[in-house]
């Protein structure tokens, strides 16, 4: 489905990635994890071309991503779900609107789009609160928007960058119990960045380890917290450990 | 960054551009002309509309009242159809605006105003503001005739009226200004007024000189042509000759009334002009009495004092003199000095003159009374004499009736006769004083004689009786208390005053003017010619136009009230602009900014060099501060079409630097627009627009916006 190959970026001379090669594939669910300013935002943001990189290459679905431009390039982002850590709301309209305007300006007719934005917030737990605006909703209420907005569009693949890392520890719960069922239930291809080890080794089908710019370690979950070849999967063994 | 444009927001931006340029434009357009407007309306209302009054009466402001019920009457009178305004006050003098009906306009009433309206209280004078007409100031009486003519028979001229040194061409309408306005500067240009200008005091028959100046003139080789005249007038004398003229007489004038000071320097003394010396006198003085040399002739010098006052009195009054060494130091004695104090001198002649007066009224009075005296003597004289001489013929028939009638006189008759011959010889002596003269000798007295003569005197005497002695006792008592109080001192200070003043003028002497109406000749060099041919080295020689067009006042006004609009309208275009930029542009450039972030860095080096947002900011504010400026119809002063386009240049690369801090973007909610799919035009007017800054930018998006 997915296939990085040799991906770098750098911002002036600093390389956020330095030569990244990653395969995912349909269905799968990856987490990527790694320590802080490792590159795994720069990469999965390469991914929607968010960022741009410097050079490699990234194939999604048999798409060339990179030499996508204009229209072509917003049609493929429609068929990427992104989630963000900050969630990433259009704060001035309400609920619903963040879940349905990207679909209408899409195209797509507004009834539908309403369904389709009731049915993601439904799945969220979230179809009360569609008339609010996000400022009057908590944290954990908003990332779940920021997940709807993304399921709304039936995403081909969803990366998500660390959506519970800016979350009171009380309310990274049920943005979890959100994101397992999806992982679960959806079949929908999944790239995580998280921090959350219990959760990669409940819900990922292969962790990812980064460390300055590349890729040290991969595997399955049960594998890399038992015998971690690297460093940082060493250190994330012991995070679990406690 | 193209492409962020490309996909429809470029429409936007086109729409947004030309709106807010004809916004802009009408917005300092509309400000600039609702001043203009206000103002013009202002000063229609102060001055009239265009040709709505013809001239302008300057009247005391106490007499106002009273002028403006006069030009009511002088108006119903000769001017039915009149139009009567009184508007501003300046400096105690009313400015009262008269419009004369169309019919009226002539030169025969325009040129006797002065008779006309003579009869105004307070009148103090009238300024012509006929429109439209051309004014041309300082019209050099010598061929005012002349020009005139020359200006009535222009195409399109009404009429000429002479104002003063002024001539007024009337035109036929407005259209035909400018067009008479060039004719007549073209027929200016052809006169030049050469002016000869001999020093102060030289003498010299300026008709003659004239003459002669006007052969050299005609011996130029170069150029033919031109016509020559001598236009030189006695009375033509400007405000500021007559004035120098009378500083001179003034000064001249002080300088007879100071005390005259003579100094003879001593053996090896060299006096200079302008040295200070200070005098010491044989009494001890009030105040130190320091004199300045004036003039050295030989051995003598002459000057005038500076400080202090000399001693009063008739005499010539002798002091020493020693130099004055700066800062009141004393030097070396210098010499003699005296000292006449002429204005004591005539203080005494005059109060001198008043006692003389003074003793002549008396004796008159006391003469008269003596004549009266000697006239009553003689006839008192003359009637005793009368009964003298009846008495003496009484005596005599008595005397020879007493020698007839009897024969023989009695002894009683001859007592009789002795006793009265004593009597009358006591009588007459008791009379003439004099005991030998007998009574014939008295009779031989021309009394009538004596009598005619007292009433000649008499008569004189009257007649100096009749004199008012008292008129003329008070009159040179004025002239006494009128002379002025001045020390010697503030004389020479005002002497000194007058001479700096004059030192940098050209003192007025005789001059000499020649028209030149050709070709214009060079002044200086015909002065090098004159000098020589006319043999006086210090001639000088000047040129002046034979009169000046000038604009009229209420055209200059307008004028500026245009400039003003022009400058206003570039200011607001330029605020305009500024806001504009901030309040719409920043948005666009701030978003432009957020979104380059996560790209690539530019490939080719120029393109880092030249930050191509920078540019493309430049340019937006180029464009729209220079369409709003044209379109606006800015003009500043300094402010060249070239200087707008960089000012807008450089308003649109401070708008790009300072993008987020006039118009910040939230980029989160940017980077989920993008992630979501959204194009550029759905992101600007679905994400970034709508919670911008209130603007047009904002204001537009309203149309299009769906969420
Ligand atoms: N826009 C940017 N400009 C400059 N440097 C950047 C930018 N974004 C990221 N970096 C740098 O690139 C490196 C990788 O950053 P990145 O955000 O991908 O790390 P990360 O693994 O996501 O870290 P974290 O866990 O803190 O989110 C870091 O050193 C970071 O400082
Ligand atoms: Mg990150």
């Amino acid at each position: 489905m997915l296939q990085i190959r040799d991906l770098h970026k750098s911002y002036g001379k600093a390389a956020a990635l330095a030569g990244v090669d990653l395969d995912v594939a349909k269905g799968e669910t990856v987490v990527i994890m790694g320590p802080s300013g490792c590159g795994k935002s720069t990469l999965i943001r390469c991914v929607n071309r968010l960022t741009e990189p410097d050079s490699g290459s990234i194939i999604l679905g048999g798409q060339d991503v990179l030499a996508l431009t204009g229209p072509e390039l917003q049609q493929f982002r429609r068929k990427v779900g992104f989630v963000f850590q900050h969630f990433n709301l259009i704060a001035r309209l309400t609920v619903l609107d963040n879940v349905m305007f990207h679909l209408v300006l899409a195209g797509m007719d507004r009834d539908q789009a309403r369904e389709r934005a009731l049915a993601a917030l439904d799945k969220v737990g979230l179809k009360a609160a569609a008339e609010r605006k996000p400022g009057q909703l908590s944290g954990g209420q908003q990332q779940r928007v920021g997940i709807a907005r993304a399921l709304a569009a039936h995403p081909e693949i969803m990366l998500w960058d660390e959506p519970t890392a800016s979350l009171d520890p009380i309310l990274v719960g049920e943005v979890l119990e959100v994101m397992e069922e999806l992982v679960k239930h959806s079949g929908t291809t999944m790239v995580i960045v998280t921090h959350e080890v219990s959760f990669a080794l409940r819900a990922a089908h292969r962790i990812v380890f980064m460390d300055r710019g590349k890729v040290v370690e991969e595997g399955e979950p049960e594998r890399v917290f038992a015998q971690p070849r690297s460093e940082i999967a060493a250190l994330y063994k012991k995070l679990l450990m406690n | 960054m193209l492409d962020f444009f490309r996909d429809g927001f470029y429409k936007d931006l086109v729409i947004l551009l030309v709106i807010t340029i004809l916004l802009g434009a009408g917005f300092s357009q509309g400000i600039a002309w609702a001043i203009d407007a206000y103002f013009g309306d202002t000063l229609d209302q102060m001055i009239g509309e265009y040709g709505e009054y013809d001239l302008i009466l300057h009247i005391r402001d106490e007499a106002k009242e009273a002028a403006l019920r006069e030009l009511q009457r002088i108006g119903e009178q000769s001017f039915p159809g009149y139009k009567l305004n009184q508007t501003l006050t300046i400096a105690g003098q009313a400015n009262v605006f008269f419009g004369l009906p169309p019919e009226y306009r002539t030169r025969e009433v325009l040129e006797s105003i002065t008779s006309l309206f003579g009869a105004v209280p307070g009148l103090s004078g009238y300024t012509l503001i006929v429109q439209p007409s051309v004014l041309i100031r300082g019209v050099h009486p010598g061929v005012r005739e002349e020009l005139r003519e020359q200006f009535e028979a222009l195409p399109g001229v009404r009429f000429a009226v002479k104002d003063g040194s002024n001539l007024l061409v009337l035109a036929d309408g407005e259209d035909a200004l400018p067009g008479v306005s060039a004719q007549i500067e073209q027929i200016l240009g052809q006169y030049q007024i050469l002016e000869l200008r001999f020093p102060m005091g030289f003498a010299v028959d300026t008709q003659e000189v004239g003459e002669q100046a006007l052969e050299i003139l005609r011996a130029q080789e170069r150029p033919r042509g031109n016509r020559y005249a001598n236009i030189t007038s006695a009375q033509y004398g400007e405000d500021l000759d007559a004035f120098l003229t009378t500083l001179v007489e003034m000064r001249d004038f002080l300088g007879s009334y100071a005390s005259k000071v003579r100094i003879a320097p001593g053996p090896g003394v060299n006096l200079a002009v302008g040295e200070r010396i200070v005098l010491e006198g044989e009494t001890e003085l009030a105040e130190e009495l320091i004199v300045e040399v004036t003039g050295v002739f030989g051995d003598l010098g002459e000057g005038m004092i500076i400080q202090g006052s000399p001693v009063q009195s008739m005499d010539r009054v002798a002091y020493k003199g020693f130099r004055l060494l700066g800062e009141g130091e004393r030097g070396e004695f210098i010499g003699d000095v005296e000292i006449e104090n002429e204005r004591y001198r005539l203080a005494y002649a005059v109060d001198e003159s008043l006692r003389l007066l003074a003793e002549l009224e008396e004796l008159a009075v006391q003469a008269s009374a003596a004549v009266d005296n000697a006239e009553a003597v003689l006839v008192t004289f003359q009637e005793a004499l009368m009964q003298l001489e009846v008495l003496q013929v009484q005596m005599r028939q008595l005397n020879e009736g007493i020698t007839q009638g009897d024969a023989k006189p009695s002894g009683e008759q001859f007592l009789i006769t002795l006793l009265l011959n004593g009597l009358f010889q006591t009588l007459a002596q008791s009379v003439l004083n004099n005991g030998e003269q007998s009574l014939d000798s008295l009779q031989n007295l021309d009394i009538e004689e004596m009598r005619r003569s007292l009433d000649g005197i008499s008569t004189q005497i009257a007649n100096v009786q009749e004199i008012d002695v008292a008129a003329i006792m008070e009159q040179i008592g004025f002239v006494r208390d009128t002379l002025p109080d001045l020390s010697d001192a503030e004389i020479g200070q005002s002497i000194r005053l007058i001479n700096t003043y004059l030192g940098g003028q050209v003192i007025p002497g005789e001059r000499v003017q020649l028209l030149i109406q050709g070709e214009r000749l060079n002044e200086k060099e015909l002065e090098k010619i004159f000098q020589a041919e006319l043999e006086t080295p210090y001639l000088h020689t000047y040129s002046t136009s034979a009169g000046m067009v000038s604009p009229d006042a209420r055209g200059e006004i307008f004028r500026i009230l245009k400039e003003v609009r022009s400058i206003v309208a570039g200011l607001l275009a330029i605020i305009f602009t500024m806001i504009v930029l901030a309040l719409d542009h920043a948005t666009i450039f701030s978003t432009l900014k957020q979104l380059r972030a996560g790209r690539k860095a530019a490939a080719k080096r120029w393109l880092r060099l030249v930050d191509p947002l920078l540019l493309l900011g430049g340019l937006v504010g180029c464009a729209v501060l220079s369409s709003i400026y044209y379109l606006a119809g800015g003009q500043i002063p300094l402010f060249s079409p070239a200087v707008i386009a960089v000012l807008g240049f450089g308003l649109g690369v401070v708008l790009v630097v300072f993008a987020e801090r006039f118009s910040p973007v939230d980029s989160m909610e940017l980077m989920a627009a993008q992630s979501l799919g959204l194009s550029h035009v759905q992101i600007m007017r679905e994400v970034v627009i709508p919670p911008s800054r209130p603007g047009l930018l904002n204001l537009l998006n309203r149309f299009k916006q769906q969420f």
